[in-house]
């Protein structure tokens, strides 16, 4: 029997598409000196929010929604974190069950007692000429939904404004040593605050991403646990854009590999074929032990004189 | 006021400790008892909660369940409250909330519910737990048993009926004993009518994730499997999402009757009357008249039953829909079982 790889592949993209939203943000937000764990309460808004605009006005509209959804979530992170100075994991962990429970809430509020689910048209898959043709890697990378295409912007997007501006220099030195920013003549709590403001935006999007290229519809949990796996990636990636980015094609293959291997009909109990993203990343942890480091000053609370307020 | 809040969230590890204690505390209440809908609490009326392992907007399992308290409400006037659980944990801590507060009837719907009910009960003699599935009884404990391996292997027969790759494919939750033998039961209706077919059996590790029960049909599409049954609860919505946007992927639905969630792919579901066994139940409990048993419903008296859509009769062949009937008519009867039932 051949195993075609090419669907695979696009399984492997597919699969990381929303992760590496949420990834990214997160990545904004360490740079910057703050762990956010509360990125599941983002995503799982944002798909909510994305669902209800993409009814009301489009997909596009839908990806919009769920950006501003996560960034509402990021913003009462912000708020615990940089003008109460509460503990970071607290808050995070708080955040993404407060996500997971009102978004779960204001579903059944919307489907009138939680009777039965709404539907939308998921995004097509678009095709790019000539590119889609190579062998191989051509339909898994490009021919994708529209998401996946801003992906591909956003990648070195983000590296670029980390290592090449002024900006990202300050971000990182906020991470690395909030008084040198101080020094500088900047805050280092505007500078969380706007990279938390970034971070929760892009895990919504992520979340988003699941309702309008994937599902097209909501339900509880739905998030599944992906804005934890987006907070490990970056460990795993080593606090860099190509870490996150190999990260989480690492955890989609792994995804796409217990679908494939199930319906291969491998004679392995499922449960371990499930566990096997995990315990990648238990083993790539080992091994990358040592190799780069996290921000100096990552998950730190600012001293009062740094604060907001 | 603000002052207080911030100096007690100023850094020191006794506070942080007091700060996780009212987050954590705080928010999971809030989201559950928001989640909860309970109506009145004097004495003396005729109470029902129902506990479901997942979101009731699923339409199948959960959503069914929430169809019959609803039932018991409009038909026997009871009071009602459902609340979602999440850990075994919450199971026993919900009976017990429930127990507490005298309700005369509070269902658990899942077979995963039966150890909580058993260690709860004792001590709350009054109210009377019945699970959904299971073979436990004590004096007021109770449980419902689904002949649902009937219909499964009936789906099983009219998904080869209408393979055209001789592939077909199974999509389960998590491997409840329950689904387990549901899919077995249809991988052997399926042999009856096709000897030789492929039947491929998965399972997602959890009964939330749409994007990976949408992702798993696809990976059996890519392996030639083109009818899919499914029963993921809220992850099953993937599963006919995929089929929507395949190229003639047909689906087969469990729990509720899901035919109309995507008629043009759906060739039927096995369906299991919640409404109807859980009013029964009700009935009994109101009156007085219940006695702690397994309750058992079979293909005989309609509560499961396999629930065909117009699909099926437009694309199999008479000679496949003749012997379809025929099985059916023998499983009504009682004079045929799908093999490997272990439970009477």
């Amino acid at each position: 029997m051949t195993i075609p790889i090419d669907g695979f592949l696009e399984a492997v993209v597919r699969g990381a598409t929303p992760l590496a939203f949420a990834a990214l943000g997160e990545l904004v937000a360490e740079r910057s000196g703050v762990i956010n764990l509360g990125l599941e309460g983002a995503i799982v808004c944002g798909a909510l929010a994305s669902l209800v605009a993409t009814v009301a006005f489009g997909p596009s509209a839908g990806l919009l929604a769920g950006g501003s959804a996560g960034l509402c979530i990021g913003l009462i992170f912000a708020f615990f974190v940089l003008v109460l100075r509460a503990q970071q994991i607290i808050v995070g962990a708080a955040v993404s069950i407060l996500g997971l429970g009102l978004s779960a809430t204001v579903h059944r509020a919307l489907t009138g007692g939680g009777a039965s689910a709404i539907h939308v048209a998921t995004l097509p898959e678009l095709r790019i000429p000539f590119l889609a043709d190579i062998p191989i890697i051509g339909p898994a990378l490009f021919s994708q939904s529209l998401p996946t295409y801003i992906l591909y912007a956003l990648f070195p997007l983000v590296a670029y404004a980390l290592y090449r501006t002024i900006g990202g220099v300050v971000l990182r030195a906020a991470g690395e040593h909030p008084p040198a920013v101080i020094a500088a003549g900047h805050s280092p709590a505007k500078v969380q605050f706007m990279a938390l403001c970034v971070c929760g935006f892009l895990a919504g999007v992520g979340g988003a991403t699941l309702v309008v290229a994937q599902t097209g519809t909501f339900s509880d949990g739905m998030s599944a646990g992906r804005g934890f796996i987006a907070v490990a990636v970056v460990a795993l990636g080593r606090w860099r854009p190509v870490g996150v980015l190999l990260g989480v094609l690492l955890f989609g293959s792994a995804s796409a590999l217990q679908f494939l291997a199930q319906s291969l009909g491998w004679n392995v109990p499922y449960n371990i074929v499930l566990a096997a993203p995990y315990v990648l990343t238990l083993l790539a942890m080992a091994a990358l032990r040592g190799s780069g480091s996290a921000p100096a000053a990552l998950g730190r609370a600012l001293n009062r004189s740094a604060s907001l307020v | 006021m603000f002052t207080i809040f911030r100096n007690l969230l100023s850094g020191n590890i006794i506070h942080c400790r007091l700060w996780l204690v009212i987050l954590l505390l705080m928010l999971p209440a809030f989201a559950t008892s928001c989640g909860g809908d309970q109506e009145g609490r004097q004495g003396g009326a005729f109470r029902v909660a129902l506990l479901t392992p997942g979101p009731i907007s699923d339409e199948a399992w959960n959503g069914s369940a929430y169809a019959g308290l609803l039932r018991i409400r409009d038909s026997l006037g009871a009071q009602i409250s459902h609340i979602q659980v999440r850990t075994p944990a919450d199971f026993e801590e919900n009976f017990r909330q429930y127990g507490a507060a005298d309700y005369s009837l509070v269902i658990g719907h899942g077979f995963e519910f039966q150890d909580a009910a058993v260690r709860v009960a004792a001590a709350y003699p009054a109210t009377i737990f019945v699970t959904t599935g299971g073979e436990t009884v004590l004096p007021n404990v109770a449980a419902l048993s689904f002949a649902f391996d009937e219909p499964s292997f009936i789906a099983g027969m009219a998904a080869a009926a209408l393979s055209k790759t001789s592939v077909i494919a199974t999509i389960g939750g998590t491997e409840l004993p329950p689904v387990k033998s549901s899919f077995d039961a249809f991988a052997e209706g399926a042999q009856l009518l096709r000897p030789g077919i492929r039947v491929i059996t998965t399972y997602l590790g959890n009964w939330d994730d749409m994007s990976a029960g949408k992702e798993q049909a696809i990976a059996l599409t890519r392996r030639g499997a083109d009818v899919i049954f499914q029963n993921a609860d809220a992850a099953g919505l993937g599963v006919f999402q995929a089929a929507r946007e395949g190229k003639g992927l047909l689906i087969v639905g469990s729990n509720a009757n899901q035919n109309n969630l995507a008629p043009e792919v759906t060739l039927g579901s096995v369906v299991i009357n919640v409404p109807h066994a859980f009013l029964l139940v009700a009935k009994e409990v109101q009156s007085g008249s219940f006695k702690a048993r397994v309750i058992r419903f079979g293909t005989g008296d309609d509560v499961v039953r396999w629930e065909p859509s117009p699909l099926l009769a437009k694309s199999a062949s008479t000679t496949d829909l003749a012997r379809i009937d025929s099985v059916q008519s023998l499983m009504r009867q009682g004079s045929f079982l799908p093999p490997g039932r272990v439970t009477p």
